[in-house]
């Protein structure tokens, strides 16, 4: 039996024996990803600094941050918070509510990209114009949102 | 420790025990932070709503680009990447601490606590400055036929897009939703760090105290480093969200 | 090392070690104010709803005398509510004031706090088999900060610009601008700081319920053993506990709009000639983040009545629950579906009508889980020896309030209908009957079900039968005419009606439903008397199951300490419903196994 027994409910004492390797090896992760991100964000600064910047290249790169984010969370939760050390209960318990976002971003920001839709075309009513202060760049609209 | 050496056979839904094998008090304060993770989602996604309703938003890389003691030079992300390893860090020492109560090390534990609640006010020291130096600095901007000297606020900057005025290019008024959201999010995550420093504060007095050693473990340093790494966590998010799309 | 360690009776739980030696030490106030015991806590919470009930229920009086009698005065009321109601008529700020507390009110305060609050700190324990709940300090802190809550709205009652006057769904700019109505100064902050605590409230609850179910329940409590009750609570704790903090990050935001100058939900606008300098945000933002909890709130309040009802018409139909995996699994679609459909309730605020769609789609497939469990509900009954005690009527009403109510819903989740019903009576008529007056009645047959758990004496079975009868009779009389003043494009929200040619053929119904309105809240008078004079000169308990349930809480004594069990926890062997088995009437979940009998079968 562990030393130690933080409640009654806990039946089973798993061992903590195992050395601080994991933890520098994550934060050297988290630090590289950081960096990375980093570099892309610098990228699509340059992109924006130059004329007439490709909106695919930056959105591109935007999906990217957005994907090595969520690598970054995951090594959190998973390493740092012991997620993935619990069992497997525990960690549905926490994905599976998590899911909700999905649908909850999903509509609210195509109610968002609407709005803009709307307030662009009068209701409908007229062509879809991106507004300008009166600017030759039309183009700059869908890279610098 | 690793998932096969538990008793493959137990029921561990019939009662009589946590079906997580975890304490109601982590439970509870996983199911906390879950809450608190919906309550930041909401900030976020209506943030992203909004930018997504307008045709114009600020680019961070202009706002979010000058260093203490550097004058007025450009170096974007600067700023936050520092801000952003001084979480990291701080969550790295908080988990060694957490690790150093494992094997009931007192002093491990406190020497951890003291470096991660050190991280904790720096980076609180830094959003200070970063917020000092946008509700001070001015920049010139076009309003109404003339030029007006504008700070970041809730309510009006100076990021909006450029306009070429008898051949000189000034900024118009920026969105003001990026202000008010942007002081709104980080202020709250920045009330999180706060509290999770006197969380952390509370912790290192009671294991001074030896109160976790008379009680035979350390299981709220762990619960205080669940909230810390959340707070680590949703920055990670406002990071995403504020400085680098 | 890695031994199973099993856990038994009295030490589950290591805070309660000393349950059992009873309560010597206990002065008045640790035993009735700040008390840690769950039971007690549960007392407190039933309390203040039943005060709050009786307050939102006087608002609907009071607002249904001004819209059955449009012009006729009434000076008692000005004698109470001063230049609210000059000259005996309300005015129509009041009126809006009116309307608005009463959603407030019985939305949160009574629906939500009163019923699942109550029910839930009452019921989890007991039924799982636990001493208390997981931690009582933090169980004990949501009740007072539910009291804080409920003394901030209260206060703001009586504000000289008056309470929240933009309904209870404070929709901005009405809501985040002082300027824009009366309602909106002070009494909008105080709403706003009460609702705060009010969440707060519900998430040291929430966490509470959801650990003690997960980790307390007693030794062979399996989940697929718990009952119903329980398993209801639980999804309403999940619901809460995900939802509502979404509602406190719009408060935040809107309390930030009101007074820092930002602009999360102002655009454009202009008020008393003066164009704000806000820009950029939206309205329906807030609608959006509103809904996000406003949704899954209509579940919070629905759930527990669904939960209780279905344990009470298994007791008394003296049949097992028809499908009880069914009935899980239904209410675990309604708590994931909760989440997903909050867009319908803003089909006509510009929402993107593709996107509204997909809302309807979802919305739809609500019908589904809630069809099975009106089948399962009906089908337990079908061929049951039935008892009608108080409980049990109040049961099936809900049942046939949540039959009549829910229909309603098909035609208004469909965008293209709601463009015809929105912000009709239609509308008033469909979620009053069936979440409000659905929900009350599950509070009803709950109360009646465990009064005698919770003093040990019976209610009045006369008048709880008068009770029942008038109620069940004037809820339908109230809210069926309002299906046809809907259909008739009647709009909600109105302060007289007699101004428009088109409406003035319904002055006799709404003099008539105002009519019944104020019968059927003298008869929940009835019950409130019923309710305090039964505690102290009911009819005694004197057997510890009256009801002959299968459940846990009736295998404690009469009026159990703090600790639930003066000795071991009971065991469990089999679930919650073995109803009609093996020749036996009942069978009580902690009674072994016999020689050869199969377990559970679901």
């Amino acid at each position: 039996m562990s030393a130690h027994t933080a409640s009654a409910e806990i039946t089973f004492h798993p061992e903590h024996a195992e050395g601080t390797k994991k933890i520098w090896k994550t934060f050297w992760l988290l630090s590289i990803i950081t960096i990375i991100e980093l570099g892309i964000g610098l990228a699509i600064y340059n992109i924006h600094k130059g004329k007439d910047p490709n909106e695919t290249l930056v959105l591109m790169f935007k999906g990217m941050v957005c994907i090595l984010t969520l690598a970054k969370a995951y090594y959190i939760v998973s390493i740092f918070m012991h997620l993935g050390d619990e069992i497997r209960n525990m960690i549905m318990t926490i994905v599976v509510p998590l899911s909700l976002f999905i649908w909850f971003i999903i509509a609210f920001l195509w109610d968002g990209n609407s709005w803009k839709n709307l307030r662009n075309t009068n209701a409908g009513t007229k062509e879809y114009k991106v507004e300008k202060v009166e600017k030759p760049a039309a183009t700059e609209k869908g890279a610098k949102d | 420790m690793s998932t096969t050496a538990m008793p493959t056979n137990t029921k561990w839904w019939n009662g009589g025990r946590s079906p997580f094998n975890i304490s109601y008090g982590k439970v509870m304060m996983w199911y906390f932070l879950m809450s608190d993770a919906f309550t930041f989602g909401a900030f976020l996604i209506s943030y992203g709503t909004l930018r997504f309703s307008q045709n114009h938003w600020v680019d961070p890389n202009h706002v979010f680009n000058s260093f203490p003691f550097a004058g007025h030079s450009n170096l974007p992300l600067a700023f936050v990447s520092l801000m952003t390893f001084i979480l990291i860090f701080s969550s790295v020492t908080m988990v060694l601490a957490v690790h150093e109560g494992h094997n009931m090390n007192k002093k491990g534990v406190e020497k951890y606590m003291i470096l991660t609640i050190i991280g904790g006010l720096a980076f609180l020291s830094c959003q200070a400055w970063e917020w000092t130096h946008l509700l001070t600095g001015e920049h010139a901007v076009w309003v109404n036929g003339h030029v007006e000297y504008w700070n970041t606020t809730v309510s009006h900057n100076p990021f909006g897009p450029e306009i070429t005025i008898n051949g000189q290019e000034y900024a118009t008024p920026g969105p003001i939703s990026f202000g008010s959201y942007f002081f709104e999010i980080t202020g709250f995550h920045g009330f999180h760090v706060f509290s999770g420093v006197i969380i952390n504060i509370i912790m290192l007095i009671k294991t001074r105290m030896g109160h976790f050693e008379q009680r035979g473990h350390y299981e709220m340093i762990e619960k205080a480093g669940l909230y810390w790494h959340f707070v680590d966590l949703v920055w990670v998010f406002v990071f995403l969200c504020f400085y680098l799309i | 090392m890695s031994s199973v360690a099993t856990l038994h009776g009295a030490d589950v739980h290591t805070g309660h070690d000393d349950a059992h030696h009873g309560h010597h030490h206990e002065t008045f106030i640790s035993k009735y104010v700040f008390s840690q015991d769950h039971k007690m806590i549960a007392k407190q919470f039933l309390v203040t709803g039943i005060i709050w009930a009786i307050i939102g229920g006087m608002f609907s009086v009071i607002f249904r005398l001004q819209l059955g009698y449009p012009d006729a005065t009434f000076p008692i009321l000005e004698d109470f509510f001063g230049h609210w109601a000059k000259g005996g008529r309300i005015e129509p700020e009041f009126y809006y004031a009116l309307v608005t507390m009463h959603g407030t009110i019985l939305v949160f305060f009574v629906l939500t706090a009163g019923l699942s609050g109550t029910f839930a700190n009452f019921l989890i324990p007991l039924q799982v088999g636990a001493r208390d709940m997981a931690s009582p300090m933090l169980n004990m802190l949501s009740y007072w900060f539910f009291f804080t809550a409920s003394i901030v709205m209260f206060s703001s009652l009586f504000v000289q610009t008056g309470p929240a006057s933009g309904g209870w769904t404070i929709y901005p700019p009405l809501s985040a601008l002082g300027d824009a109505s009366s309602g909106s100064k002070i009494g909008m902050d105080l709403w706003l700081v009460s609702m705060a605590l009010f969440i707060v409230s519900s998430l040291l609850g929430g966490l509470n319920y959801i650990s003690t179910i997960l980790n307390l329940r007693t030794k062979g409590m399996s989940m697929t053993r718990l009952p119903l009750t329980v398993w209801s609570l639980f999804f309403t704790a999940v619901l809460g506990v995900l939802s509502f903090p979404v509602l406190l990050s719009g408060a935040i935001l809107l309390l930030f709009d009101r007074n820092m100058g930002t602009s999360f939900f102002l655009s454009d606008i202009v008020i008393n000639g003066k164009i704000l300098p806000n820009e950029g945000g939206s309205a329906i933002l807030f609608q959006h983040l509103f809904w996000f909890l406003g949704h899954p709130e209509v579940y919070i309040i629905l759930l527990p009545a669904m939960g209780m009802s279905s344990e009470i018409i298994s007791v008394n139909s003296r049949k097992p629950i028809f499908g009880y995996m069914a009935m899980v699994g239904s209410l675990f679609a309604i708590a994931i579906l909760a989440f997903l459909v909050w867009a319908h309730h803003m089909f006509v605020t510009g929402l993107n009508p593709f996107l509204g769609s997909v809302f309807v789609l979802l919305t739809l497939l609500i019908a589904v889980p809630s069809a099975i469990k009106v089948f399962n509900w009906l089908t337990t009954l079908w061929r049951g020896s039935i008892r009608f005690t108080p409980g049990m009527l109040f049961a099936i009403g809900f049942v046939s309030l949540f039959i009549s109510g829910g229909l309603t819903g098909i035609f208004l989740g469909n965008s293209g209908l709601d463009l015809h019903l929105h912000d009709t009576y239609f509308v008033i008529a469909h979620f009053h009957i069936v979440m409000g007056v659905a929900s009350f009645f599950g509070m009803f047959a709950g109360v009646y079900h465990w009064y005698p758990k919770m003093f040990g004496r019976y209610l009045n079975n006369t008048m709880a039968y008068i009770h029942f009868w008038v109620t069940i009779i004037g809820a339908y009389l109230i809210f069926w005419p309002m299906h046809y003043e809907g259909l008739a494009g009647m709009p909600r929200r109105y302060y007289d009606y007699s101004n428009w040619q088109s409406f003035k053929q319904f002055g006799g119904l709404n003099e008539f439903i105002s009519f019944v309105a104020m019968i059927v809240f003298a008869t929940q008078l009835l019950f409130v008397f019923n309710f305090f004079y039964s505690m102290f000169k009911g009819r005694k308990v004197t057997s510890s199951n009256p009801w002959g349930a299968n459940t846990l809480e009736w295998t404690t004594p009469i009026n159990p300490g703090h600790g639930n069990w003066p000795g071991e926890i009971p065991e469990v062997y089999r679930g919650a419903y073995d109803y009609a088995k093996d020749g036996r009437e009942f069978t009580p979940q902690n009674t072994p196994l016999g020689e050869n009998e199969s377990g559970d079968h679901h």
